[in-house]
């Protein structure tokens, strides 16, 4: 037994690789179905969506890069499904230059694909990328096509028929930012306080410890923190809508749900790292005194 | 012609200063550190006065504040410009002296001007960067598609395993810290994911308690992100916010000058 443990303290890190490879690659592939335990940020940032009206708009900023898509992907998706769903219209424009443009139009594409009503310019627009992220939002904040002028398409914004209602930011009813990194606080600390438009953040799951302190000070309404977050934004919609319920059963797409499952399994794998790893190192501590 | 107060203001300050400075510095020395920093004083102040100050020509639609964002935002457009250079002069040289590693610049190279080329191509000939009317991929999206987002994922997910190998090895209840560390960090990871549930899933009888207990876990982590962590961030947040606030402070003032890149006695 002893022997066992000694052997744990010196195990070659491929192994813990494996292990790690197999919790994740086997719950995406065979799901277990786990259930999602809901929590109060991501609640109030359902409730704060629901309580908007009927041709509301809302800004979905994608301030985030590939690096952390499959936490951030099924945020923005869930959020613009719950935008379809209560007819809200939503601008979308891109912050994060390593990648977000490209995630931007994967993520519409599929949306207006599930949608098939929504119609480009009128519900919906995307303003594509644009450099200067801080300055961006203090621009529009005053202008949105003094940050914007024209669509991703190159379109000018003032022949864009949504656009027409949205001359700034205080037209917009909510600013989502799926965020990757210090993008999502400049919306919390740049634009809030400065413009008045309530935001919802969107972190990775190892950002959102932060924002629970602007969360506690009222300056965000809602969170989803990572995919946990997703996750339980995803089980709100299949409440709320039946149509999600059958299409969150039925997609092949990736979703949270499904990453959820993989997370735990991940989880419980290196919780019993841990607890191994400190099991060998007590008992050699005490091998080492005793000797 | 325009000649609004904020514009004209803006344009001697940001435009002619600028430029006569430079004329200036080349034949007196001392003034290569003083222009620049009369500079930094008004683009600091110009913004915080706009806060204050409600007048048109400050903080305006058109006013100097608005439109000075407008160009931070030019700006940020010559700095991406600036990179390219640098990957263009760093790569070039590793290639033309064959330093360790060389061959990776050529694909670095090759990347840049391949996607680059496809972007200005959809620029030109309109077809745009993103995803066309019948759903079929740009050459740019498609670059994205399938070269950079699989990369930049596959980096980063090996984070994954190299956090569980560390996990295993370093994080030992060594000390008191370690062990109120190790703890926290166990309750979180068991709260934040039914795992309770999952160690449960074999034997149905346990099915309730391991439900009711997850349960009761789920609200010990949010009672921990919420008040302890919540509280500490505070803290943390606003001690960086005062750090940065003097930080600009002292750069307005002309006492911080790294920025300025100059030389000893310059």
């Amino acid at each position: 037994m002893a022997d066992i443990f000694e052997r744990l303290l010196h195990l070659d890190r491929r192994w813990i690789f494996l292990f790690v490879l197999l919790s994740v690659v086997a719950p995406i592939l065979v799901p277990i179905g786990l259930p999602v335990d809901m929590t109060a940020p991501t609640r109030l940032a359902f409730d704060f969506i629901e309580s908007l009206k009927e041709g509301d708009v809302v800004l979905i900023s994608f301030d985030y890069g590939p690096s952390s898509a499959p936490e951030n992907d099924p945020m923005v998706e869930a959020i613009m499904r719950h935008c379809a769903l209560k007819k809200l219209r939503f601008v979308v424009c891109v912050l994060y230059p390593l990648g977000g443009l490209g995630l931007a139009n994967n993520v519409v594409a599929k949306i207006t694909r599930e949608f098939p009503d929504l119609r480009y310019g009128v519900d919906y627009v995307n303003l594509g990328f644009k450099d200067g992220a801080s300055a961006v939002m203090r621009r529009m904040g005053d202008d949105i096509a003094g940050a914007f002028p024209t669509d991703v398409n190159g379109k000018p914004l003032s022949q864009i028929p949504i656009m027409k209602d949205v001359h700034d930011l205080r037209q917009v009813k909510l600013v989502f930012t799926a965020a990757t990194g210090i993008i999502g606080e400049w919306w919390i600390t740049q634009v809030h306080p400065q413009v008045g438009t309530p935001v919802i953040i969107g972190p990775t799951a190892v950002g959102a410890p932060k924002y629970y302190a602007f969360l506690n000070s009222g300056q965000i309404v809602g969170m989803l923190g990572g995919m946990k977050g997703a996750a339980e934004f995803e089980k709100l919609l299949r409440d709320r809508y039946p149509r999600m319920e059958t299409f969150y059963k039925t997609t092949r797409a990736f979703t949270a749900t499904k990453g959820n499952d993989a997370q735990t399994v991940l989880h419980a794998v290196i919780l019993l790292f841990l607890l191994l790893g400190n099991i060998a190192f007590f008992r050699h501590r005490r091998a080492s005194a005793r000797a | 012609m325009n000649l609004e107060f904020g514009r004209v203001t803006l344009v001697i300050l940001f435009a002619l200063i600028p430029i006569v400075g430079i004329f200036l510095g080349m034949r007196a020395p001392a003034l290569r550190s003083r222009i620049p920093i009369f500079i930094g004083l008004f683009a600091g102040l110009i913004p915080i006065l706009s806060m204050y100050i409600p007048k048109r020509f400050l903080s305006g639609e058109t006013g100097m504040s608005p439109r000075l964002d407008q160009w931070l935002i030019i700006l940020a457009g010559f700095a991406l410009l600036l990179g390219i250079v640098n990957v263009l002069q760093n790569s070039m040289r590793k290639i033309s002296r064959r330093e360790s590693g060389w061959p990776f610049s050529i694909v670095l190279l090759l990347g840049l001007f391949v996607t680059g080329g496809f972007g200005i191509y959809g620029a030109l000939s309109g077809h745009g960067i993103g995803i066309a009317a019948d759903g079929t991929p740009t050459p740019f999206q498609y670059m994205t598609n399938w070269f950079f987002q699989p990369l930049q994922s596959t980096i980063f997910s090996l984070l994954a395993f190299f956090m569980a190998s560390a996990a295993f090895r370093a994080f030992r209840a060594r000390n008191t810290e370690a062990t109120i560390l190790l703890i926290a960090a166990g309750l979180i990871m068991m709260g934040r994911v039914p795992v309770l549930e999952l160690l449960a899933l074999p034997i149905p009888a346990l099915h309730p308690a391991a439900a009711s207990a997850s349960q009761g876990l789920g609200k010990l982590t949010e009672w921990i992100m919420k008040t302890p962590n919540g509280a500490a961030q505070s803290g943390i947040i606003i001690g960086a916010a005062l750090g940065a606030a003097s930080m600009a402070i002292r750069v307005i003032l002309g006492i911080e000058r790294g920025y300025l890149g100059l030389g000893k006695g310059e």
